[in-house]
């Protein structure tokens, strides 16, 4: 063998070399506060799945909080590969200011990049001392109302406005009477945690409270956790369709090299796998099968969207959340 | 009922006084005396209720209390409330921690104090930092050294701010300028700016710094000002490049116990700086390999020892590239002739190939310090006298320093802390330590061939030897004073100040953070 030959012959053996070595592959997934558990399976179930496709092993680091808090740790410079926010405003926030995606994310994945949704419920003390039946219990003098901060937590701003939905459902779209009520609803509330898993801690850990704003599947979580014989679910006649999204960081993902992971990733909470993980989880799953599979644990309730009461995410934080909002005039702190 | 109602007064009275004085800074003893008051209750039902137990009365109600608060206290709603008010309390309290220490984490960091002033980012990924350091001296000759024409006088020797730090974790820049006596602002040695340079720490194995900087060359010279151990550096410093312009990688390998430098850079004389290359457009390679094997050793006498070896090559060109060379009192004892270029006026210049090589070690174990170099330069020069005629020059120098610190701390290449600063009134006096040095600088001879002499036999020596004691006295991190004694005799030469002694008294107040 001449020594071209066998230059050639060597070179090619180290690209196939290195073609065929697996990889460690790294994600950050920026999330919001109450899918600790979520993605937790889900990090496990995709790692093993993608390591049987590729080879690769791809390990997923989680980090959680309020989701506008979030947001902006992204905007500041936080290398998320995806985010699974708890609303689209903040995502599209990221995509505005930090310009890490494009601004139609929402069209990137199936049903507006929103692989599951949830609701939001009451969680009262077990016997419900308070007699919590609907919203207007809540806004009852002496009922003290557990909700995080609107201004940092997604899961807030949901609570808020599905309270703001029920009484324009029920006064025929009275603005004023809604703005009353919210004022009044957060008079009721004695601490306000940046997140959803501290307002979680406060009312169940810390005993604060008769009644616990709640995500959906917090609130199952919690009664899995602490008991039955402690807290016990309230489902209000009316709340909101809350529809958390997700997308990949593009600009992030690139610099990392994970682009097809990380998209590989969101698009496995859409497989029947992680449908299956969501709907375990006490998250509304999209897929008929899976909603099917755990259709006897959600109690079926109206259900109002963003869309339809507030002309969208941009409208309602315009006018609510955005400093000089409805939230900034009505609260007072205690 | 009776202690029934005392509970619930005191319970009030404990709650009424958190809930009306609640501040963030003093929530916290506020809830101590609450849970204290409590404890104290606790007890005091547990004694009510055994009594009541043992005088049958029945109709007493079930309390029972602990510390977390009232726990159980039978369906009475104002005691609920309380309750609840001490919870919220409580939580109001765990979140504004959270809440301070998050604001903690995104806070930058001010900091002030030995090292200087720094404000370094809440990620630690920016820095930036003032530093700097001035050095008074004194240098009094003695009467007896004729044909000597030094003063003895005060002067600055250096004033030198410093400005350094991090961008984006990896980047590292550093700017120091000089404003002491004699700087000047020449184009092509700009004594002002003394560094202006960016590291940048891809990884620590591979780095790159450009800019102005020390060339990796001399041992001593690579010391900062701020830590010499005597006031005037050696011999070898002289044959070695000081700062330059261009560009060097760098690394530590194998867990720091191999320092390799290597570099680009635009050439200059011995001893000297350069801001531009105003003499050729030829440019000098520069490297240096320094290792420290035990650093890492369980043996303390073998940690502190570190040697290499550095070197120069480079084609130099023209006047500026030829040095004097000065004893240690800056008195100059050697120049090459610099007249017109003619018979009688010759010249000499740079003309070719200037190499150097200069082994170096150090050692130090405890308070006893010790280090030596050894340079060669080897310099291809031009004698113009009407006619031109070449040579090859090699000059060298070496010399070998010794400490001890008498107080006991530990000393290193960069310096130490004295463990015991100066307070007369709390019984601290510094550190003190003591020095001596003994080098020679050795020109070569063909520097004064009887036909076509390179430097004036009269006024330049062919060598000089030189030593020093010296006595520092480190009041803390940031003072010291140096106390030196240095001798020079002089070998060759016919002039009346090469025939005697160079005798200098140094004296150093130095401040540095």
């Amino acid at each position: 063998m001449n020594s071209f030959n066998f230059l050639k012959t060597a070179s090619l053996a180290l690209a196939l070399a290195s073609a065929a070595q697996a990889k460690d592959i790294k994600l950050l997934n920026v999330s919001y506060d109450p899918t600790r558990e979520l993605y937790q399976e889900v990090n496990a179930a995709f790692a093993k799945s993608w390591k049987a496709k590729t080879g690769d092993t791809v390990t997923i680091q989680q980090s959680h909080g309020g989701a506008g808090k979030q947001a902006r740790a992204v905007i500041d410079g936080l290398q998320a590969d995806v985010v699974t926010l708890a609303l689209a405003y903040d995502i599209d926030a990221i995509a505005e200011k930090a310009r890490l995606f494009p601004a139609d994310w929402q069209k990137r994945l199936p049903h507006n990049s929103a692989p599951y949704t949830s609701t939001i419920i009451f969680l009262v003390r077990k016997g419900n001392p308070k007699g919590i039946k609907d919203w207007d219990d809540l806004v009852k003098p002496g009922v003290s109302v557990i909700t995080p901060n609107p201004k940092t937590s997604g899961g807030a701003r949901w609570n808020y406005l599905a309270a703001w939905g029920y009484v324009l459902e029920k006064t025929g779209n009275d603005e004023a009477k809604a703005r009353d009520f919210i004022a009044k609803l957060f008079k009721n509330v004695p601490v306000l945690d940046s997140g959803a898993r501290g307002a979680t801690t406060t009312f169940v850990q810390r005993g604060i409270g008769d009644v616990f704003i709640s995500w959906e599947n917090e609130a199952f979580l919690a009664v899995k956790e602490f008991g039955a014989d402690k807290v016990e679910i309230i489902v209000p006649s009316v709340s909101i369709l809350a529809e958390p999204p997700v997308t990949v960081v593009d600009k992030f993902a690139k610099k990392h090299g994970t682009e097809a992971v990380a998209k590989a990733y969101l698009e496995f909470l859409y497989s029947d796998a992680g449908q299956d993980i969501v709907g375990k989880h006490f998250y509304r799953p999209r897929s008929e099968k899976a909603a099917a599979k755990y259709a006897n644990v959600f109690t079926k309730l109206k259900l109002f969207t963003i869309d339809e009461v507030f002309g969208g995410w941009q409208k309602a934080q315009k006018a609510h959340f955005n400093d000089g909002g409805v939230f900034d005039q009505i609260y007072k702190p205690q | 009922m009776k202690f029934n109602k005392l509970v619930l007064a005191a319970v009030v009275l404990g709650a009424q006084t958190v809930s009306s004085n609640l501040r963030a800074d003093a929530a916290t003893d506020q809830l101590d005396a609450l849970k204290k008051q409590i404890e104290q209750l606790t007890e005091k039902v547990l004694i009510l209720e055994k009594q009541a137990t043992t005088a049958k009365i029945q109709q007493a109600p079930a309390v029972s209390l602990n510390t977390n608060g009232l726990a159980g206290v039978a369906a009475d709603p104002r005691v609920e409330q309380l309750d609840q008010k001490v919870r919220i309390l409580e939580r109001q309290r765990e979140l504004d921690l959270e809440s301070a220490a998050e604001k903690a984490k995104q806070t930058p960091r001010v900091s002030l104090g030995a090292n200087g002033f720094s404000v370094t980012s809440a990620d630690s990924n920016f820095v930036f930092k003032v530093r700097g350091y001035v050095q008074a001296d004194s240098r009094l000759f003695a009467s007896d050294h004729v044909g000597s024409t030094a003063n003895d006088t005060f002067l600055i020797r250096r004033a030198r701010p410093i400005l350094e730090g991090t961008l984006y974790e990896k980047y590292d820049f550093r700017v120091m300028t000089d404003f002491a006596t004699g700087i000047n602002s020449s184009a092509a040695n700009n004594g002002f700016l003394q560094d202006a340079y960016l590291n940048a720490r891809f990884l620590p194995e591979f780095q790159v710094q450009i800019g102005k900087m020390k060339e990796p060359v001399g041992l001593e010279r690579l010391q900062s000002g701020a830590n010499l151990l005597f006031v005037e550096r050696g011999y070898p410093t002289q044959l070695v490049p000081n700062r330059d312009v261009g560009l060097q990688i760098q690394g530590d390998l194998f867990a720091g116990k191999l320092r390799y430098e290597a570099g680009v850079f635009n050439g200059v004389g011995d001893g000297a700086s350069g801001d531009v290359d105003a003499s050729d457009d030829e440019k000098d390679i520069a490297g240096r390999l320094f290792a420290t094997p035990f650093k890492d050793s369980g043996t303390d006498a073998l940690r502190g020892l570190g040697f290499g070896v550095a070197g120069t090559y480079g084609n130099q060109d023209g006047a500026g590239l030829v040095s004097k060379y000065k004893s240690p009192g800056q008195q100059q004892f050697f120049a090459y002739r610099s007249g017109a270029g003619t018979a009688t006026a010759p010249n000499v210049v740079a003309d070719g190939d200037h190499w150097r090589v200069s082994p170096q070690a150090s050692y130090y174990w405890g308070p006893f310090g010790l280090f030596g170099e050894y340079v060669i330069s080897d310099q291809r020069v031009r004698r113009d006298a009407g006619t031109s005629s070449f040579a090859h020059v090699q000059n060298t120098a070496w010399q070998v320093a010794a400490s001890f610190i008498l107080t006991g701390e530990e000393d290193s290449w960069k310096g130490f802390t004295p463990k015991n600063p100066f307070n007369p009134a709390k019984g601290g006096w510094g550190a003190w330590q003591l020095a001596a040095r003994v080098g020679q600088f050795d020109v070569d001879n063909r520097v004064f061939s009887t036909s076509g002499s390179l430097a004036d036999s009269a006024t330049s020596a062919s060598g000089a030897t030189s030593w020093s004691v010296g006595l520092n006295w480190y009041f803390n991190k940031n003072v010291k004073l140096n106390f030196d004694y240095e001798q020079t005799d002089f070998t060759g030469g016919t002039s009346a100040f090469l025939k005697n002694s160079e005798k200098v008294f140094f004296t150093r107040a130095q401040v540095s953070f």
